[in-house]
């Protein structure tokens, strides 16, 4: 819709947004985990336009060694978009605005992350985006979130994030590009840890009153609790074979089976 | 896998090619499995996923008005450009394009470039003051061996779906296109290894791991060669190269058939 | 009862029981840390991941691969998050760098850097990488898919926890075949009866 942006009408009498959304509603999501065989996490997400991949290695020994903490692993986030995803071809080399994504982002993992258990190591964490159209960098911290758990490292909780903010006077759930070029605009990207609702990424951009920031932190978190059940489902859906049987037990038992007087004869 | 396992792997590979046997079951001029995927980005004019068993590169064309080079003032031109992600493989660090990814970058380039599949004098807008250049910048999502391949694939496939946007009083329109950009040939690269004495085609990353040397070359459908890349430590005899023009022709068209459909 | 998959984060007890692996108490309450499945038992509770990579343990046996030799040791690869260094002085045999041993696991530090002992060096026969969660599931209940996968391989098999099979001899194909079904359905029940099953049948087919 390429319209004058004074007459565009952001969300109209019926709640109708410009691309047919209600209000709270979050573009269509799509995740898959495991996609690449040699990282050791991975999720492709495809959410709305934007379109990313994550992939996570390690924990990992952290090179060059002064770099190193003692008492936990660092988290390496790296946000970087592709020359392509963007309208005007993108420079490859990182820019002022991925660093500090990438620097608040791998902040947000931190938190959810058993990272005392791993000392003296990094975990990378890398997102690249494809093709954008607003609100990458919660999808991408959502993706990564996932490629942790595929990758097998310990976590106290997922990490899910959404966009919230105004557009128009009204206050919206995931904001698209057109959104957020709206001259009353304002963009909050917003992560939490689903379990306790904590606050782990908060950022916002724009003009606001305290009472509009009330109404948006509840949309926003509405919005992460709709990205954490797609994150569950696409989790579980790679062992959703499970059967219920009576034999439950044995198999149970065959997986943490004593080891120690089952190894093979050495000839 | 690791670099430890992967020199395990690479006394059997030698072995079993002793017997022209490669570990994965293929000949030793044969592919692993290819597909092409379309479209990946909306905001680029033309984009693709080539995937060569597992290795996987997603290419992007974006048009920018430029102003043509002096000496060629009614032309555009190409730029192509390589990242090696770091999620594509525990070996690549993050930073700026390394000698491989600059290697890998300038074959690919002289493949599609030198083989005039592309006229330039059709990326002109207006003589001596504005021309396209049309960037293709490809990256490596995933390496289980024979980037250069894959690359070249992405890298042509999303060329060939490259729409040409429209123009107006020197700015682009946005959303409006003129046309596609005109693909005459289609040059395919195709890379060989060389381990020991043996010569195969498509090296998966055991292979590349356990290769001394490396022969690329890109060929178009009328049979003529684009493109000669030799990488490595080892040397290649005047034999193994005729092989591999001969396997190069043949493969190639097998190739093109996959960016048809 | 069924089985339970939970992610990171998802409450798996609200009761009072000791804990086993891949579990934390937050506020009295029991949730798991990994994508796993619930084994909740009277007295303990775990969950058992389904990724993951080798968490050393003490006792565990493992197979190793010589990656460097330095003048006083070897440094080894186990296939975890660091290699672990065996002075030359504790080693009976000659290896070399490429060299495959089995190892027991003396002891692990508080960052999960293991001590090696007891290393023994095979000769010949290849190496089969298995995801290392799985790896109960290849050995069985007191051994018994590890029975089932011997007799109808006829292979000769050491398995490391370390997720890394050493094997020589036999039908080597059908044991790659068989170890990507455990590892396909690792989370399935009724699996030794299954794998019983799947080697009948390509026994028959071999001949």
């Amino acid at each position: 819709m390429v319209g004058k942006k004074e007459e565009l009408v952001y969300v109209d009498k019926h709640g109708k947004r410009l691309d047919g959304r209600k209000v709270d509603e979050v573009r269509p999501i799509k995740i898959e985990v495991g996609v690449l065989n040699r990282a050791e996490g991975s999720c492709y997400m495809e959410w709305g336009q934007n379109k990313i991949l994550a992939a996570v290695y390690g924990p990992r020994e952290a090179l060059p060694k002064h770099i190193q903490n003692p008492y936990k692993a660092l988290v390496n986030y790296s946000y970087r978009m592709a020359s392509f995803s963007v309208p005007e071809r993108k420079n490859p080399k990182p820019a002022r605005r991925e660093i500090e994504i990438s620097k608040v982002c791998g902040e947000a993992l931190e938190k959810a992350i058993f990272l005392e258990r791993f000392p003296n190591t990094t975990i990378d964490v890398f997102v690249e985006i494809f093709d954008s159209n607003a609100g990458t960098r919660v999808a991408a911290l959502s993706a990564a979130s996932v490629a942790l758990v595929d990758a097998g490292i310990p976590m106290k909780d997922m990490v899910c994030a959404c966009g919230v903010g105004k557009a128009g006077g009204h206050i919206i759930t995931d904001l698209n590009k057109e959104e957020e070029d709206a001259d009353d605009a304002v963009d909050i990207p917003l992560a939490i840890l689903p379990k306790t609702g904590e606050i782990v990424l908060l950022q916002m951009d724009g003009l606001m009153s305290k009472e509009e920031w009330k109404k948006c932190l509840e949309m926003g978190v509405k919005g992460c609790m709709q990205v954490y059940e797609l994150q569950k489902e696409a989790l579980k859906k790679k062992y959703s074979q499970i059967e219920s049987t009576a034999q439950n037990n044995e198999a149970r038992t065959e997986m943490v089976s004593d080891e120690k007087n089952s190894e093979g004869e050495f000839t | 896998m690791n670099d430890v396992m992967l020199d395990l792997r690479s006394d059997k590979i030698i072995e079993s090619l002793k017997n022209g046997t490669r570990l994965d079951a293929r000949k030793v001029d044969e592919y692993r499995n290819v597909s092409i995927e379309l479209d990946i980005s909306k905001n680029a004019e033309g984009s693709a996923k080539a995937k060569i068993g597992e290795t996987e590169v997603i290419a992007g064309v974006k048009l920018s008005p430029g102003k043509p080079y002096p000496d060629s003032p009614a032309e555009g031109t190409i730029s192509l450009g390589a990242e090696l992600l770091p999620m594509a493989s525990p070996l690549f660090e993050q930073g700026p394009p390394d000698e491989n990814a600059t290697e890998l970058a300038r074959v690919v380039d002289r493949g599609i470039r030198e083989s005039k599949c592309i006229d330039f004098k059709d990326l002109c807008i207006r003589e001596k003051e504005l021309v396209w250049i049309a960037f293709v910048d490809f990256y490596v999502i995933n390496d289980d061996g024979n980037l250069f391949d894959c690359s070249a694939l992405a890298s042509i496939a999303a060329l060939k779906h490259t729409k040409i946007p429209k123009i107006e009083e020197d700015a682009i329109v946005k959303g409006e296109f003129a046309g596609k950009l005109k693909v005459k040939k289609t040059p395919i690269l195709t890379t060989f290894a060389k381990i020991a004495n043996a010569v195969v085609l498509d090296p998966n990353s055991a292979e590349m791991h356990a290769m001394d040397g490396r022969f690329s070359c890109a060929s178009t459908e009328d049979d003529l060669f684009s493109a000669f890349q030799k990488g490595g430590r080892a040397s290649f005899t005047a034999g193994d190269i005729d092989w591999c023009l001969e396997t190069s022709l043949t493969k190639s068209k097998d190739l093109r058939k996959i960016l048809k459909e | 009862m069924e089985k339970k998959l939970v992610i990171p984060g998802e409450l798996v007890s609200e009761e009072r029981k000791r804990l086993g692996g891949h579990v934390f108490i937050e506020n009295g309450k029991i949730y798991s840390d990994a994508l796993g499945i619930v084994a909740d038992e009277a007295q303990a509770v775990s969950v058992i991941p389904l990724q993951g990579r080798y968490m050393p343990c003490r006792g565990d046996v493992v197979v190793g691969i010589v990656a460097q030799e330095k003048f006083a040791g070897f440094i080894i690869d186990i296939n975890s998050f660091y290699f672990s260094f065996v002075s030359k002085k504790e080693i009976r045999e000659s290896l070399k760098v490429g060299s495959i041993v089995s190892a027991k696991i003396f002891e692990v530090n508080e960052i999960n850097e293991a001590e090696l002992g007891d290393i023994r060096l095979f000769t010949g026969g290849e190496i089969v990488s298995v995801s290392p969660v799985k790896v109960p599931r290849v050995i069985g209940k007191n051994g018994s898919m590890l029975d089932v996968l011997k007799n109808g391989t006829n292979c000769n098999i050491i398995v490391g926890r370390n997720g890394r099979i050493w094997i020589k001899g036999g039908n080597i194909e059908l044991f790659l075949k068989a170890i990507k079904k455990i590892e396909d359905e690792a989370h399935l029940s009724n699996l030794t009866n299954k794998m019983t099953a799947f080697m009948e049948e390509n026994k028959t087919a071999a001949v």
